[in-house]
């Protein structure tokens, strides 16, 4: 690269690249996350049958697992919308540094929180699916066919999310790393 | 006859070549070789080699909580002294899927933990080295899901064990296998740590690389 073209204030032409496919990379994650907050939140079926007592009824709400997904979903795709403010200031300057370290952490947080989030709840549907014999634990995928289906699905939209959330922290360490 | 030659030769400083004077009075004169060049390091040397040392000590301790927790998860075996004519009571950690990826996962991260040691060392040696800490940086990433998946798995079916569910009919377990509840819950709090250990070290790694 000639020393001609670095200037303070000009974006090397990669790195405007780089910051382009940042946004549109966070634009993807808020669709994916998003999306299966909704859906694991409007989870609810009620079985046709009922005894005198009992309503079977299966919601989110009735697992702590899934409540937590819920919520890490959604605090995950408040922070994603706030960011795209700093990702839309990275492509128009070049040489900030700080706001730069400064998303890379943000992001690992909540890479890392939507990830707990997903893996709860995965754990909780396999043993939903699958039940389990050693410990007497029934498979209510049995009965309750469209809860499970859509809590499955729901966790396709928030694991696709971690991977964008990594493919992000990988760029802006790439960023920084070329100025 | 030369001039630029003949000027120096008569100042009797240091004889330093220069070149034609054209040239000559466009450039700074060279240094002279005999420089001390390592007597100071520039500050930014010294914090790049600072934040080496810590990624240095966060990875051995890195390496400690997620072998605790693999092998205590690991080590799990607890069998109840009564049993029926058909049926033992005994609780593995490979009778709950999530308990066997967990051990895998941390087992995983520390074994990378280990082989990435040589690395961290090569970024304290030379703290301006780019291609070892964007590698270690690549890595911890993927790594801090990894760990932190598992963490929370397991931490999900541990809860339950606690716990219990009345709406989907699930029993708590933990009321008679103590002990395997009590490890189990301690191989959970050690990986997290071992997952928070991994972002304090995907942080480190981020700060180090910026050119200054």
């Amino acid at each position: 690269m000639k020393p001609a073209a670095l200037q303070l204030g000009v974006a090397p032409p990669a790195n405007r690249g780089l910051a382009i496919l940042d946004f549109f990379l966070r634009l993807i994650a808020i669709v994916g996350t998003l999306a299966s907050a909704i859906a694991m939140a409007t989870t609810n079926q009620t079985l046709p049958f009922f005894s005198q007592f009992v309503r079977f009824r299966a919601k989110f709400s009735d697992l702590p697992s899934f409540t937590f997904f819920v919520v890490a979903s959604s605090i995950v795709t408040a922070y994603l919308v706030l960011s795209l403010a700093i990702s839309i200031l990275h492509i128009a300057k070049a040489n900030v540094v700080n706001t730069r370290v400064l998303l890379l952490v943000l992001d690992t947080a909540a890479m890392g929180l939507l990830m707990a989030g997903s893996a709860a709840a995965t754990a909780i549907v396999q043993l939903a699916h699958n039940g389990n014999n050693k410990v007497n634990w029934f498979a209510i995928c049995q009965q309750y066919n469209d809860f499970c289906k859509r809590v499955s699905g729901s966790l396709i939209g928030s694991y696709a999310g971690v991977v964008v959330l990594i493919l992000l922290i990988l760029l802006s360490g790439v960023a920084l790393s070329r100025r | 006859m030369d001039h630029s030659t003949h000027s120096t030769k008569e100042s009797g400083d240091i004889p330093i070549p220069m070149t034609d004077s054209k040239s000559s009075k466009a450039s700074s004169p060279l240094m002279p070789a005999t420089t001390n060049k390592t007597a100071k390091q520039p500050p930014v040397s010294r914090l790049k080699r600072g934040l080496g040392v810590v990624d240095f000590i966060l990875r051995i301790c890195a390496i400690v909580t997620a072998l605790a927790a693999a092998t205590a998860m690991g080590t799990t075996s607890q069998q109840l002294p009564f049993f029926t004519q058909f049926f033992r009571f005994k609780a593995d950690y490979d009778d709950l899927p999530a308990f066997t990826f967990f051990v895998i996962a941390n087992a995983t991260a520390g074994a990378y933990l280990v082989l990435s040691l040589p690395f961290s060392i090569v970024c304290i040696v030379r703290p301006h080295i780019i291609g070892a800490r964007l590698m270690l940086l690549v890595f911890d990433t993927i790594a801090v899901p990894l760990v932190t998946a598992a963490a929370s798995a397991a931490a999900a079916i541990v809860y339950l064990a606690h716990n219990g569910n009345s709406n989907a009919n699930w029993v708590a377990i933990c009321r008679q296998f103590d002990d395997f509840c009590q490890r189990v819950s301690g191989a959970v709090v050690a990986s997290f740590i071992t997952s928070l250990i991994f972002v304090v070290l995907v942080i480190v790694s981020a700060a180090a690389l910026r050119r200054n």
